[in-house]
């Protein structure tokens, strides 16, 4: 029996025992108390059970009589009987006519690619089973994702499976299976306009494939009147421009995060969607672990919007957006007085974010050679003081690389203007499009400019908005059935291969261009061509051919470097970067960005949805934005003072306009973080023309959230300044998954300081397990386990960014179904894993360097004023800091949920795993109830098959994805996070196979093989060698609910932030 | 060992060696015949058609004796030494080169030359013959005719009962006494029952009859439910080739794992591709079986594959393919994990274990239930190989140290008194070991 009184007991001592004093809280509802949220969070699920209806006496009133029982007596039991004469289905297997020498049916086959989902160009490791990819995760031996993946990554795997892929290629809407009679007819047009000089405009993305660039060459040197551009959704030509201008050289420079000891940012998102994430991810990551020798780095973030980036930075500043140019200009000017050099002729203006701006260069300074200083914007100017800042604190050549620079983002704004003048004007007669997508992500009117052009050509897989309105949709294949390379960073050469045959009549855009040039190699010497389609190989595909001819000579072994995935071209000469520029003329402009008044609208990309080029995913719909927590739709994230002001509560909209443009309805959100006077709206929702999941108003879906591209002017900035903003009349409920469990004032999250640290290294983590109550006689797994293994996992809450990458790295491992928005409102998210983002009031002094000072008594989160910043520097809201923990099943080893199980159908390995066998359970859902870590999931609908469910999981394409090692679970059932089950299952059988012993079975599950920051760590206990070992001994270990003694198997790191007290 | 013993082994080696040449003066037919089948001739040869080498009939009227014994010992030596008609036969099959045959004596050639020379020529393929052959008894006639008797039985059995009826009603005008039973007026059922329970209270009787059938039913099928439904034991359809494993696996003892060839490293023992069969299959035609016809069955392979017995080597498959659907025998629910390699190479399992006699199967069936509780009785009682795998060395300790310790008290104690540990001892009968 349960002895309640101890029980209470132990919360009390609880409260008193919690390591640090700071509040924690989820959201709103939880920190205000809000009587709907607690009374929801007093309930297991969602929806109320209609019990009350069932248990009065309306309820025991029974409706039906005798016969009526009789009826449904009689009609179970033939019922029963009908179905035990049910005939076994006849199964058929059919297997390889010839099989390829290098697939092994039921063994996967592991190919290296590039990922192709946007123009960073991370290389992957492609999973394949039985020739269909299965799976996509970081290549180890890339040196851009360095064996890490992002979201967008990660589901791109599932467009490929993409019904709405294009099937044929399209002729002014209707199908046309013949490429010949295309391809001559295109020809023909091509060849009539250059030989009477019209014009065409080919519109890219950003390419920095060097063979597609040499098959674009071959293309407008066959047509001369072809011009190619480049164009970005989310441009990135502030900065291309300021480096022209400043080092001749229209080029991102390459960032080294990992040499950076102090990075400060001006609203750069460089850890969720700011150039390379991945990259960068992985490289500040190596520099936040307080255990280096070296210590720990430090990083400040300036931002309107609450970015991932600035949740983990150690300080973070609310700016507002339009007075950008003001913030980065006092901090050049506080450098050059150090420096004794030239300032920025404008008064600085002190008001400006306190002192930390002069904090932030005294630290920068003191880290001369190591600092690094960006800025998000994509303003000329504000790029412009970037690089005369980073220029005075020696950060090139040492955080910075400017010869060996990026190709990733290569946009031009005003050719993409011109083109559209061009096209209304109709000085341009035809217009090209390869993956660009003006019309979904241009403010202009697209549809109406390709329109009156001769020739209109997309070569976009989907029959997207700008293909929606073009005469010819040829379809492009998708990256995993193409031949290609790619450069991201010059000198850093990748490959990628087919890892299947093409799903569709689809045909790879490079092939489509070099057809029309003329230059298409034949393939007579191909020796597998005249031996029949069984003998056919992909390596039969012209572009191959092309790709081989065009890399031998440049690489040894073209084989090898395809298996590898990756060669480094690299010229080892860097010859310091020549700066030619001057800041000297801002001054006008500094003057006029600081004194901008009225509301900014901040653009943003969200992580997830990034520039909203993966607009049909539902992975990606589905992943919660790592800081608010919100799937599904856009929304505008309020100030808390904006919200109080136009009277904004949870569930309401608003309307907002500039400039003529007007969006009615947006759901609204209030945002801690969001600075006050600004707004943010993301980018990449919205679609018309996207599909079933992310809209379509021919098919009549439809579209998901708002396109804020309507806002952006034509200099493509992000920053909108001067909106009306309005309380809308409608109402929206957003599907946010953050308030779905209560963490009842208890100890989850840890942190501290560096400087703590640094003193004592449990620091934050001192008073673990003090008490420890077991409501359970003891059982005593561990003492009679398998004495080959024992699993654990560790998180380190100072590596996790809270990208998410994990979540949809693990839906696709293990066949997680996407639920929509709908059950997601009713707390009914499948996800085997969440990111928990914990936010917690920072100090509200004016003096932002001066420790850390949290808030700490629940009842004096009511005192915190929302609006003023009476003698402080911001208000409460604008200034909070956040921790990002991954929770998953904890596999306890005394487990709460197996002790209620009336089945069985949970139980305990001895290898330490906590077990749900699906066929067991019976759907009491008493395990879910018992949980203290909220992490089993009831499966309600039988998603895999089930049309209001209409994703990917319903249909025979999208089921291609599916994992067939792990099962494909059915309506009411438990589920939750198995350890990758089948992953130390294979990794077991391998090493048994060859006679190793159990120390040889290396294991990576889902989560901490998508990671790019290496946050989670998994690993047998038994082995003492191994790294989980180790971190297990780790003084900043500490489970979670540790007092409850359930013995978790996941231990966490303790934050620890490198907050700056001078 | 002195010398005497070494000429005493060297003499006998040499008489073991030079008897057959000794003995055989001429070259003997039947020799010729097994040694035609040992090194597998018709792989590449038939007697009466190109296959991948030419037809051999007549081969000795058209190349000497001599001529064949070199090339057929070692054809690429023969080549290369220049002779004209062999680099010839050669170019003209496309140079697919013969494999080499320096195992073959040269007398040993003869013989086989000799086997093809007396080699019984087919008989001609039977046309329509007007003397119609006689069809064999099918099993329906033999059903007509077993439900013709049964009518017939039926009617003698009517016309029995009227006969005692008519019988017993003259006996009744007779005597009365007779007749009770005539007037009996109970319901039909009553009737049927022993006199005794006829006596007894309905509701009773009614509620004992429905336990009677009920219990029973029940009982029945609850175990019905579990031991026959969805259990596919004997299951043995028709495939769409009829492949025979008797013939295969048993008679010409073709291992397994041949065909099977991912059983070691895979979950699925995988249903060979056609190539595999092709690896034999494009020599062996089993023409012998059908009057010079290719067999019907093999045809089905080469139909698959759009394969053209008569193209010449090297030349491939065709461009029209069709895939064989295999009707899959042993269906696990897809929420069972097996591997087969963890069986057959950890477990060290032989196939027939859990399959059965395959070998014996003319059509395969399904041997086993492939229920749960057959798995985990195999799971309880057999012994795992732990001593000779380092996976398990730590496991093996374990459990000989309770061996030692606790005797035959322990659970780790086989049979033979040492260490016997199943895989329930190391969690094989933990859910997620095949549950996932």
């Amino acid at each position: 029996m349960v002895d309640w009184s101890v029980l209470s007991a132990t919360i009390k001592i609880e409260k008193h025992e919690m390591s640090n004093n700071i509040k924690y809280w989820k959201g709103e509802e939880e920190l205000n108390r809000d009587p709907q949220f607690l009374a929801d969070q007093k309930r297991e699920f969602g929806e109320a059970l209609p019990l009350d209806k069932a248990l009065s006496d309306e309820g025991f009133e029974l409706n039906s009589n005798r016969r009526d029982f009789l009826k449904y007596f009689g009609f179970s039991v033939t019922a029963v009987a009908l179905a035990s004469c049910y005939k076994t289905k006849v199964r058929h297997a059919v297997p390889y006519l010839v099989k390829p020498e290098d697939v092994t049916p039921g063994v996967a086959n592991y190919y290296r690619s590039t990922c192709n989902s946007c123009s960073v160009g991370c290389g992957i490791e492609v999973k394949v089973r039985e020739g269909r990819p299965i799976k996509l995760d970081g290549s180890p031996d890339s040196p851009i994702s360095k064996g890490g993946l992002c979201a967008i990554g990660q589901a791109s795997i599932l467009s490929l499976y993409d019904t709405e892929r294009l099937a044929n290629p399209l002729v002014k809407g209707e199908e046309n299976k013949d490429w010949n009679s295309i391809d001559g007819d295109i020809k023909g047009k091509l060849a009539k306009m250059s030989a009477s000089s019209e014009a065409v405009v080919l519109i890219s993305n950003s390419i920095h494939s060097p063979s597609t660039l040499k098959t674009i060459e071959t293309f407008t040197t066959t047509y001369p009147n072809v011009k190619h551009i480049m164009y970005d959704a989310v441009s990135y030509n502030g900065m291309l421009e300021a480096n022209l201008k400043d080092f001749g050289k229209r080029a991102i420079p390459h960032y080294n995060m990992g040499a950076a000891k102090v990075i400060v940012s001006f609203a750069a998102d460089f850890l969720g969607t700011w150039i390379s994430p991945v990259e960068f991810q992985h490289d500040y990551s190596v520099n936040r672990r307080p255990e280096n020798k070296d210590g720990m780095s430090v990083h400040i973030q300036f931002e309107s919007n609450l970015s991932i980036t600035g949740t983990n930075a150690d300080h973070r500043f609310p700016m507002l957006a339009s007075k950008e140019l003001a913030y980065v200009a006092t901090l050049y000017n506080y450098i050059a007085k150090v420096k004794g050099i030239a300032q920025i002729a404008v008064p600085t203006n002190s008001e400006l974010a306190g002192n930390s701006i002069e904090k932030a260069a005294k630290i920068l300074i003191a880290n001369e050679g190591k600092s690094l200083v960006i800025s998000g914007s994509n303003s000329v100017e504000v790029q412009r003081v970037i690089n005369a800042i980073n220029m005075l604190l020696g950060s090139y050549n040492s955080t910075i690389d400017i010869q060996n620079h990026s190709n990733q983002f290569k946009g031009d704004d005003n050719a993409i203007q011109n083109a559209f003048d061009g096209l209304n004007k109709g000085t341009i007669k035809g217009v090209i499009f390869y993956g660009a997508n003006p019309a979904y992500n241009h403010n202009k009117d697209w549809a109406a400019a390709i329109a009156k052009a001769s020739l209109s050509v997309s070569l976009s897989s989907t029959k997207d908005e700008s293909a929606a309105s073009c005469q010819y949709v040829l379809p492009d294949n998708h990256f995993l059935e193409s031949w290609g390379d790619a450069e991201p960073i010059k000198g850093q050469v990748h490959f990628i291969q087919p890892t299947i045959s093409n799903v569709f009549n689809t045909r790879q855009a490079q092939e489509t261009l070099l057809t029309w040039s003329n230059a298409l190699p034949g393939n007579e010497n191909d020796p597998f061509a005249k031996k029949g389609i069984l003998s056919q190989k992909l390596e039969a595909a012209p572009y191959y051919l092309f790709l081989k001819a065009f890399w031998e000579g440049r690489v040894a072994d073209f084989n090898k470097v395809l298996e590898i995935g990756y060669v480094s071209t690299a010229d080892a000469t860097s010859t310091p970067a020549s700066y030619a520029g001057t800041v000297a003329d801002l001054a006008g402009a500094v003057s006029k960005s600081n004194s901008s008044n009225g509301i900014d609208l901040v653009l943003y990309q969200s992580v997830g949805m990034r520039d909203g080029a993966s607009g049909n995913n539902p992975w990606l719909f589905e992943l919660p934005d790592p800081v608010s927590k919100v799937c599904w739709d856009n929304y505008v994230s309020l100030p808390k003072s904006l919200a109080v002001s136009l009277g904004i509560e949870k569930d309401d909209t608003v309307s907002i306009e500039i400039n003529g443009v007007k969006l009615q309805n947006v759901p609204a959100m209030v945002q801690p973080g969001q600075s006050n006077n600004t707004v943010g709206l993301a980018v990449g929702f919205g679609h018309t023309h996207a599909g079933k999941v992310g809209g379509s108003i021919e098919k009549g879906f439809a579209p998901v959230g708002v396109n804020a591209y309507k806002f952006m002017s034509a200099t493509r900035s992000m920053v909108v300044n001067n909106v009306t903003i309005s309380k809308g009349d409608d109402s929206y409920p957003l599907a946010q998954t953050q308030t779905h469990h209560s963490i009842e004032g208890r100890d989850i999250v840890k942190e501290s300081t560096f400087a703590e640290f640094q003193k004592n290294p449990k620091a934050g983590n001192e008073k673990a397990a003090t008490h420890i109550y077991t409501i359970w006689e003891k059982a005593e797994y561990r003492k009679d386990g398998s004495p080959n293994h024992l699993w654990g996992m560790a998180i380190d809450l100072n590596a996790c960014t809270g990208c998410g990458a994990c979540v949809v790295s693990c839906s696709i491992e293990n066949n997680v179904p996407v639920v929509g928005r709908d059950e997601i409102r009713l707390r009914r998210e499948m996800h085997w894993i969440r990111i928990d983002r914990y936010y917690s009031f920072a100090n509200t002094q004016k003096e932002m360097f001066n420790g850390a000072s949290y808030v700490t008594e629940e009842d004096k989160v009511s005192e915190l004023d929302a609006v003023s910043t009476k003698d402080t520097g911001y208000s409460h809201w604008e200034n909070v800091q956040v921790i990002h923990q991954p929770m998953m099943c904890q596999h306890c080893s005394q487990a709460p949920c197996e002790t209620v199980c009336p089945v069985l159908a949970t139980t305990h390995s001895s290898e330490g795993l906590n077990q749900m066998t699906y066929n067991r359970c019976i759907g009491t859902k008493y395990c879910g109830n018992n949980c203290p870590y909220k992490v089993r999931r009831f499966n309600w609908f039988r998603y895999n098959d089930n049309d209001k469910f209409d994703f990917h999981f319903n249909n025979p394409l999208g089921k291609m994805v599916i994992n067939p090692d792990v099962t494909v679970r059915t309506r009411g059932v438990m589920e939750k996070c198995s350890f990758c089950v089948q992953k130390i299952q294979e990794a077991k059988l391998k090493v048994k196979r060859e006679g190793g012993s159990p120390q040889d079975v290396k294991v990576e599950t889902a989560c901490q093989r998508a990671c790019p920051s290496n946050a989670i760590v998994f690993g047998d206990l038994h082995n003492e060698n191994s790294e989980i070992s180790k971190l297990y001994k780790n003084e900043r270990s500490f489970g979670v609910l540790e007092q409850l003694n359930i013995q978790s198997s996941v231990k966490y790191m303790t934050k620890i932030r490198n907050t700056q007290n001078n | 060992m002195n010398m005497s013993r070494i000429k005493m082994w060297a003499l006998a080696i040499g008489f073991t060696i030079a008897s057959p040449i000794l003995t055989q003066a001429q070259p003997n037919a039947d020799e010729g015949k097994k040694l035609y089948e040992a090194n597998n001739c018709g792989s590449c040869h038939a007697l009466d058609k190109k296959v991948v080498g030419p037809a051999l009939r007549g081969v000795h009227e058209r190349r000497s004796e001599e001529w064949l014994v070199k090339w057929i010992r070692n054809n690429k030596k023969f080549r290369e030494s220049g002779d004209a008609d062999a680099i010839a036969l050669y170019n003209e099959y496309g140079g697919a080169a013969m494999n080499i045959f320096e195992n073959l004596t040269p007398a040993q050639v003869l013989d086989i030359v000799e086997y093809i020379k007396t080699a019984p020529a087919p008989t001609a393929p039977k046309t329509d013959s007007p003397v119609g052959t006689v069809e064999p008894q099918t099993d329906s006639s033999t059903k007509y005719i077993l439900l013709i008797l049964v009518v017939i039985f039926g009617i003698v059995l009517m016309v029995l009962g009227r006969v005692k009826n008519t019988l017993r009603r003259v006996a009744a005008e007779k005597d009365p006494s007779e007749g009770e039973f005539l007037g009996d007026n109970r319901k039909w059922y009553l009737k049927m029952l022993p006199s005794k329970l006829a006596h007894m209270n309905p509701t009773v009787l009614a509620i004992f009859i429905t336990l009677a059938v009920a219990l029973p039913g029940a009982w029945y099928g609850y175990k019905f439910a579990i031991t026959e439904v969805g259990v596919q034991k004997g299951y043995a359809p028709t495939q769409p080739i009829a492949f025979s494993h008797k013939l295969h696996a048993g008679e010409l003892n073709i291992d397994c794992k041949y065909c099977h060839s991912t059983v070691e490293e895979s979950k699925s023992a995988s249903i060979p591709a056609l190539n595999t069969c092709m690896n034999c299959h494009k020599g062996v035609q089993a023409t012998e079986k059908y009057n010079g016809e290719i067999s019907p069955e093999i045809k089905k392979i080469y139909a698959a594959l759009d394969y053209d017995p008569q193209a010449l080597p090297g030349k491939e498959y065709g461009n029209n393919p069709k895939p064989i659907r295999w009707v899959r025998i042993h269906n696990l629910p897809d929420h069972a994990y097996f591997n087969h390699s963890q069986h057959v190479v950890v477990g060290k399992l032989q196939c027939q274990s859990c399959h059965g006699p395959v070998e014996k199967m003319e059509v395969v069936q399904q041997w086993n239930t492939l229920q749960m509780g057959w798995c985990i009785d195999c799971h309880r009682n057999t012994g795992i190989d732990a001593a000779n795998n380092n996976y398990y060395a730590a496991l093996h300790d374990k459990a000989a140290k309770d061996l030692k310790k606790n005797q035959n008290n322990s659970q780790y104690f086989g049979p033979d008194g040492k260490v016997k540990i199943t895989p329930a001892m190391n969690g094989g009968l933990e859910c997620a070991k095949c549950h996932y």
